[in-house]
């Protein structure tokens, strides 16, 4: 099958390492993200058997991000859908836009001009394929010499059969028929390394996937970075070019921040982004307030807003909000 | 360890998850063995696990399963090729001696250290291994209780809630009609407008009747993922539920905890003939009784329900080989009565869109 010396793409998580050479499509500015060694595995892994890679774990753990890195490092081709309930796999692939063909019809026979595209292209009703538009898989379809990477974010949030409907295209033979232009979209079969690499991102909102889906991806329970919050931090920092939070200040935050997480009280858990934010706000904001609230190891942390979104959290937390009777 | 060693090791263990009853294909299998001939999890047997349990496990349950199974095949694997003390059910025996000396001649792989160490604790694990394993099945019997429980999963449920459906086009009218837009469009000889139809809405009406407590008490949670796929997960217009114990009376419930009660015929008066009736009872065969009082009044109330709709179905959640002799074997005879399982599931709602005629004997 795949030749072992193939893997011309390995995801190191070196954000150090610019690419050498980027497609028009990757994506331009570099992602901050801290990855352990067993989720870069499964990274490699994926991409290695170009099967799925299948995320799951709680709201901002980083799930989204990984795709972004990964596309920034490798220097490849970035596509990203995200899935509504009312998404449909065929949305992915391509969409059709016959009534605009059809319009453009009416507009040529009173012998008017058709308005350009967006891209300046002109349209030409006798050429169906104009007025086809290929969604984020049919692009990493047809991108030529390098894979894409294709995210497609939250897919338990669509249909029952979504998930198996994209089993379809995502598996040998890797192709897929545009009924309205007649075209087949295929990678060749003896360029599998052009097949995409897909980070599928999942919360389990409405119970599990499908088994047959299951069983093609390869799976991973992103927990949430205890031991990595510093290092995050200060890549965020490093490549986001801003003054870093001095040591001693990061220290206490990350302290206060775990003890909170550590509250099984807690209804709903901050995560990282919402840590990030937060240590955004004790840098750069509190040296601008006039009141700055103080961290300490207990009582209400400062700018609680940022880190309590639900009301039974903030009570809990906040002193005095309301005003208890 | 080399990749012939790995290759056996990934079939003894893909063999014992078989086994296992878990859904491993043999894709799974292909792809495990690709990677290894790519070169993956040769570093260690801690990184050959690893790809594995990426590759076959999809969810904690499954990793902790699978670290079980690892530890018990591993050993069998070992390089040291001692004796070979547990029988191993692959045939393995004769291979250990020729791959002891790979072993010690993979430092590029690894690096100086990694061989001495990696064989140390396989040695002394020999004898010991057996007994930790006996221990570990204790923490997984734990972590069953997040376990799928059950015989249908939520996801069987919302999918056999599918097929009841009656769709009507009476949505919005927004769907566009690109055929009859042409056609128009070539009549007239020039293009007006497009051609929109109405969006069809499922206009099913489900009434889920449910025992509550006594017998029903260990299936309670079942009742509550049928009511809340039903009404949540479905596309299902209209779900009424009421609840009852044992057997109908004039009063049902309106709420699980059988504290607000409703007269049946009210219950029943939004039903007509194009509703779908669903009973969840085990009909006494949970606790094996034949109660003449029960079946006489259930035929009674079946009788009634009838008189509202045909399409009637009896979902028991006790298996069909324990209603022998109980009231539940009587009442099968007057209506369809499955057992709670998804092909059970899949009959009841066959029944509830009308298409299986059940005949009275």
């Amino acid at each position: 099958m795949s030749d072992p010396n193939s893997t011309r793409y390995v995801f190191r998580e070196d954000p150090q390492t610019e690419p050498k050479s980027s497609h028009e499509d990757a994506p331009e500015t570099p992602e901050p993200y801290v990855a352990s060694k067993a989720l870069i595995q499964a990274v490699n892994l994926a991409i290695y058997l170009r099967r799925p890679l299948l995320l799951e774990g709680e709201a901002g753990c980083g799930k989204t991000r990984l795709a972004h890195a990964v596309a920034y490092e490798l220097g490849l081709p970035f596509y990203r859908w995200d899935v509504r309930s009312t998404s449909k796999a065929q949305e992915g692939l391509y969409t059709y836009d016959a009534i605009l063909r059809l319009h453009d019809v009416q507009v040529q026979q009173h012998g008017l001009e058709i308005a350009a595209n967006g891209d300046g292209g002109q349209r030409d009703p006798s050429k169906p394929k104009d007025y086809r538009r290929f969604g984020p898989l049919g692009k990493a379809f047809r991108v030529e010499d390098v894979p894409a990477v294709v995210l497609i974010d939250e897919i338990d949030k669509a249909d029952l059969d979504f998930p198996n409907d994209l089993l379809a295209v995502l598996d040998d033979p890797w192709s897929f028929e545009i009924p309205e232009t007649n075209e087949t979209i295929s990678i060749p079969p003896d360029r599998q390394d052009l097949r995409p690499i897909v980070i599928i991102t999942s919360n389990k909102e409405k119970g599990n996937l499908p088994d047959p889906f299951l069983r093609r991806c390869i799976y991973f329970f992103l927990k949430f970075p205890d031991d990595q919050l510093q290092e995050i931090v200060e890549e965020h920092y490093r490549v986001s070019e801003k003054p870093t939070p001095d040591d001693k200040l990061l220290k206490t935050a990350i302290e206060r921040f775990l003890a909170i997480r550590q509250d099984t009280g807690l209804y709903k858990k901050p995560g990282t982004s919402e840590f990030l934010d937060w240590i955004e706000a004790l840098r750069g904001f509190a040296p601008l307030d006039p009141t700055p609230p103080p961290l300490t190891a207990d009582g209400t942390p400062p700018y609680p807003s940022l880190l309590f979104k639900l009301r039974a959290d903030w009570q809990q937390y906040v002193k005095g909000h309301p005003p208890t009777p | 360890m080399n990749a012939d060693e790995r290759r056996q090791i990934v079939l003894a263990l893909f063999a014992r998850r078989r086994r296992a009853g878990l859904a491993l294909g043999v894709g799974e299998l292909l792809a495990a063995l690709d990677a290894i001939a790519g070169g993956w999890g040769a570093k260690s047997d801690e990184a050959l696990k690893q790809v594995i349990q990426l590759l076959w496990c999809k969810s904690a349950e499954e990793r902790r399963e699978f670290d079980v199974v690892w530890e018990a095949v591993l050993p069998l694997f070992a390089d040291s090729g001692r004796d070979t003390g547990p029988m191993p059910p692959v045939d393995e025996p004769p291979t250990p001696p020729h791959h002891h000396e790979p072993l010690e001649a993979s430092p590029p792989s690894a690096g100086e250290n990694l061989p001495p160490t990696t064989a140390e604790p396989s040695k002394p694990g020999w004898g010991t291994l057996p007994v930790r394993a006996a221990y570990k099945p204790v923490t997984t019997d734990e972590a069953a209780d997040f376990h799928a429980y059950g015989p249908v999963s939520r996801r069987a449920m919302a999918y056999a809630w599918r097929y009841l459906r009656r769709p009507v086009a009476d949505g919005p009218q927004d769907v566009l009609d690109v055929k009859a837009t042409v056609s128009l469009a070539a009549r007239q000889g020039y293009y007006l407008r497009p051609v929109y139809r109405r969006r069809e809405r499922n206009h099913a009406h489900l009434l889920l009747l449910l025992d509550q407590n006594g017998s029903m008490t260990p299936f309670h949670r079942f009742n509550r993922d049928i009511v809340e796929t039903a009404r949540y997960d479905s596309r299902i217009e209209q779900v009424n539920v009421v609840y009852f114990h044992n057997v109908f009376a004039d009063h049902v419930y309106l709420d699980p905890h059988l504290t607000s009660p409703t007269p049946l015929t009210g219950a029943l008066s939004p039903c007509d003939e194009t509703s779908s009736l669903l009973i969840v009872s085990d009909a006494g065969a949970a606790r094996g009784y034949r109660n003449l009082t029960r079946i006489r009044r259930t035929a009674e109330f079946l009788a009634q329900l009838k008189r509202a709709s045909s399409m009637v179905a009896w979902l028991n959640p006790m298996p069909q080989e324990r209603w022998a002799g109980s009231s539940a074997e009587m009442i099968a005879r007057f209506v369809p009565m499955y057992p709670l399982d998804p092909e059970g599931l899949g009959n009841a709602v066959d029944v509830l869109r009308g298409q299986k005629i059940h005949i009275d004997i």
